[in-house]
């Protein structure tokens, strides 16, 4: 991952492209602005408008305040104040995709969370000796999380599972370290009645 | 990868949002703070006024229409233009590129490899291993260097690092085969395929 380009290959393979809020923003945006230049199209033609005039929808606009129900404007205000904070949050947040990368020398190498989750249950199963349905793992930007469910009678050390999950992430060679959490679920009192 | 804008992206995002999040804001505002609530009066009928104003002054002469209409409504169409160009350069296309690999001029002549055979000699290489699903190999102009992509989408259960670590020799092998060590990424990817597949079976 040494040159320029390949650091760029990297950066855009792991972060949203944002492209489908765009879309929505921008068609929202151009379907108002059309309603709007129809409007003053049809008043400028002199023909009957298609719900409000410019005339008349300015008048509204200027008598909101007390011409309508508090409650129904601030309702119908707050639904654009939601869809703008969407949208200033999409530009702004960093938008990282579930995926990591993994040290390769001068290559870049960048894995869906999922591969890791499943390659680290895989190797657990083999390890503990739990059937593979039994244990779950989660993997996340910073984290890990084993779930493992061994079973009643079945002797399993947290410590041993979290030992054998650190061995082998660490051989996968993530480039941003992870912590990992193990947990050993054991049948709850209620399972054993039953 | 393709080219797309990403900083256009977000800066479209940001403006547009911030257009909606300023409409809901106002809209609360006159509504719940008697000051704004004033405020809106006063600048709404002033505004008013001049628009009444400069509506009657740029009138067109036997007509209803008035040259302050006509622009509103080009200056409408500007910015739908405007926002559809910004829109088609957002999806952006494939950058693709044609790998030319030219091995130094020898007698014989010159050696030039296609994007074509490094990725029916990856693919091919990749096809005898069962926990591959899919291999596609593609070669992008990136900041005007061709990068290699290696995509890869292996059974679930694969050890990821073993993997890459095959790649990565495959394409040594190529680059000492091609003469040149192009750039290349590697993407090992999960998604319905893999999980409808078999896991990997592990008869050895």
């Amino acid at each position: 991952m040494s040159t320029p380009a390949l650091r760029r290959v990297v950066r855009r393979e792991t972060h949203s492209p944002r492209t489908v809020a765009v879309f929505v923003a921008v068609i929202l945006l151009v379907l108002a602005l059309a309603y709007i230049g129809l409007e003053i199209t049809l008043s400028l033609a002199s023909q009957p408008a298609l719900l409000l005039g410019p005339a008349a929808g300015w008048a509204w606009l200027v008598g909101l305040p007390t011409a309508q129900p508090a409650g129904l404007v601030i309702a119908g205000s707050v639904v654009p104040a939601l869809i703008g904070l969407v949208f200033v949050w999409q530009a702004v947040a960093p938008g990282r995709l579930p995926k990591h990368v993994l040290d390769a020398g001068d290559r870049a190498v960048v894995v869906d969370n999922g591969v890791i989750a499943s390659a680290l249950a895989q190797h657990l199963t083999e390890e503990t000796g739990i059937a593979r349905e039994n244990i779950t793992v989660g993997v996340g930007h910073r984290s890990v999380d084993v779930t493992v469910r061994p079973g009643a009678g079945i002797p399993l050390e947290r410590s041993d599972v979290q030992a054998a999950a650190e061995a082998e992430l660490a051989t996968y060679r993530l480039a941003r370290p992870v912590r990992t959490r193990v947990r050993i679920e054991t049948p709850t009192e209620k399972e054993d009645e039953l | 990868m393709n080219n797309t804008n990403r900083a256009l992206n977000r800066i479209l995002l940001l403006i547009i949002g911030l257009l909606f999040l300023g409409l809901g804001a106002v809209g609360i505002a006159i509504m719940a703070w008697p000051t704004a609530t004033d405020t809106w009066k006063t600048a709404g009928a002033g505004a008013e006024s001049w628009l009444d104003q400069a509506f009657a002054s740029t009138q067109i002469a036997g007509g209803q229409a008035t040259w302050l209409g006509i622009a509103a409504v080009a200056a409408i169409v500007v910015v739908i233009v405007l926002l559809i160009l910004a829109l088609t350069s957002v999806a952006g296309r494939r950058s693709k590129t044609v790998l030319r690999s030219s091995g130094a001029q020898n007698p014989l002549g010159r050696v030039t490899v296609t994007e074509s055979f490094v990725s029916d000699a990856v693919k091919k290489s990749l096809a005898d291993r069962d926990e591959i699903l899919t291999a596609h190999v593609t070669a992008n102009d990136i900041r005007r260097r061709p990068v290699l992509h290696v995509a890869v989408t292996p059974r679930q259960n694969t050890d990821p690092r073993v993997l890459v670590d095959h790649v990565d020799r495959l394409l040594d092998n190529l680059a000492t085969l091609t003469g040149r060590d192009t750039d290349a990424y590697i993407s090992l990817h999960t998604g319905l395929r893999a999980r409808l597949a078999h896991d990997q079976r592990r008869l050895s």
